[in-house]
């Protein structure tokens, strides 16, 4: 397994796409157990401001972000790969969509150590900078999260290059596949919010609500107030 | 002096490289066959239709228009609930249906303009088969349509977000006809696309005929006439309203 999450983070396209050519269920599982506990690992740093119960929470909802994304889109991101002509079947397609979930999930987990420091440096809830504390944790976390993900879709190109032989069909999935992970990614994390934990509001697993409203509309509620 | 033989268009047509390959598909023709010929390989299912037209093979792309349809549109009517579980559906498959039905002979002399040697049955079955396409990627735009319709109030983001998932649907779909157009030696590929912005059109009338279908009504169809861009313009201004 190490050898193979090495050849995850190298991008090493023939490795991994010898792994992909034969998915088996130990392989799937074991990039679902790197998400798990990287993705997890972060997501205790990213709760731990608020409180330690909502480091704990955000531990068990990052992964599951990561978990019904790749499931929501399963069966769509499957066929577009077919259709644009990627050459990977709906299983390659789940096993390559989380093998790059699992370099996401381990370049997180490289990062925890420094999203603690920036926490144990912030100004904490009780003070009088908590809004800079909470902006301060809400900026870093952001950074940390988009770099690790257009980090890992880079792996996942070269990737795809290799299965498809052609630039523009693994460019064009690739595309697809980020397009349509962003899209419901945004709005099941929207769904499990809050990850960080409003300073005004109490530490909960989940909000009252967690179905009421939608990403988009709260962007475009929030664009409205600063624009009109 | 020699003269070089005359060709088929339809038996020798120039090469696609890719999955456009015109070649015929593997014995069978089994539903998980069409789906995959359809997803992987759809100059298959244009060769079967050009060269070995079997009934089985319109019927089965037909059939899976009817259910892909009729699935998502459980989705659709999961927003409002009640009645419009059933509604819904019933009105996304037979729209849909009518749709076809209203723009298959201009897509046949569109075909015959666009210098492709088809039949008609050959056109109609890749007409289901570009639809019958668009429907499965519905099938699998389901999960994200139903994540949101949970989640939201405004029939405005939900018609948005339907009309969205369905335009990417069928711009997939719509790319087997250009797809005809170079299998079966068509030179002017032009009519096909703008005959591929009627059949939008008429789809999304369609759909504004049928309505309420997103929301819900005390009517099965509505009472007065009205364009798209009206009823849409109209669904806006009364979503702000609310706001």
């Amino acid at each position: 397994m190490s050898n193979q999450l090495k050849a995850l983070l190298r991008g090493d396209a023939d490795r991994l796409s010898e792994l992909l050519g034969k998915p088996t269920t130990s392989a799937l599982a074991g990039y679902a157990g790197v998400v798990l506990i990287g993705s997890g690992f972060y997501g205790f740093t990213l709760g731990l401001w608020r409180a330690p119960l909502q480091a704990f929470y955000t531990a068990i909802k990052f992964p599951l972000v990561i978990f019904f994304t790749c499931v929501g889109n399963g069966t769509i991101n499957g066929m577009l790969a077919q259709i644009l002509g990627s050459g990977l079947s709906f299983r390659q397609t789940a096993v390559a969509i989380l093998m790059s979930f699992a370099i996401a999930a381990i370049i997180l987990a490289g990062f925890a150590p420094l999203t603690l420091f920036v926490w144990f440096n912030a100004p904490p809830l009780e003070s009088e900078g908590a809004i800079l504390g909470h902006s301060v944790m809400l900026l870093t976390h952001v950074f940390v999260i988009a770099l690790a993900g257009v980090i890992a879709n880079r792996r996942l190109l070269g990737l795809l290059r290799k299965m498809s032989g052609s630039e523009k069909a693994a460019r064009a999935v690739l595309f697809s596949w980020l397009a349509g992970n962003l899209f419901l990614g945004a709005q099941v994390a929207w769904n499990l919010r809050p990850f960080i934990g409003s300073p005004k509001l109490a530490v909960e697993f989940l909000r009252s609500d967690p179905l009421r409203g939608n990403f988009y509309e709260a962007v475009w509620g929030a664009l409205r107030h600063i624009l009109f | 002096m020699n003269t070089p033989p005359t060709q088929n268009p339809s038996s020798k047509p120039p090469p696609i490289p890719g999955r456009f390959a015109f070649e015929p598909m593997p014995e069978g023709g089994s539903p998980p066959l069409v789906v995959q010929a359809l997803l992987k390989h759809p100059g298959r299912i244009i060769y079967e239709l050009q060269n070995n037209w079997r009934a089985a093979l319109p019927l089965s792309l037909l059939l899976l228009v009817l259910l892909g349809m009729l699935a998502y549109g459980v989705v659709v009517g999961s927003f409002s609930g009640g009645a419009q579980l059933w509604i819904a559906p019933a009105k996304i498959a037979v729209g849909t249906m009518l749709s076809i039905l209203i723009c298959l002979p201009s897509l046949y002399i569109f075909t015959c303009l666009s210098g492709i040697n088809a039949q008609l049955r050959t056109v109609t079955g890749v007409l289901f088969a570009a639809v019958s396409l668009s429907s499965l990627l519905l099938i699998g735009f389901a999960p994200i349509a139903w994540i949101f319709s949970q989640s939201t109030g405004s029939v405005a983001f939900m018609a948005a977000l339907h009309i969205g998932l369905w335009a990417i649907g069928i711009m997939f779909g719509l790319r087997l006809l250009e797809g005809m157009g170079h299998l079966l030696g068509g030179s002017a590929r032009n009519h096909l696309k703008f005959w591929s912005a009627i059949f939008i059109v008429v789809c999304l009338q369609m759909m504004t005929t049928l309505r309420p279908i997103v929301g819900t009504s005390d009517r099965f169809l509505p009472g007065e006439r009205k364009f798209f861009l009206t009823h849409w313009a109209e669904t806006l201004r009364d979503e702000s309203a609310k706001k």
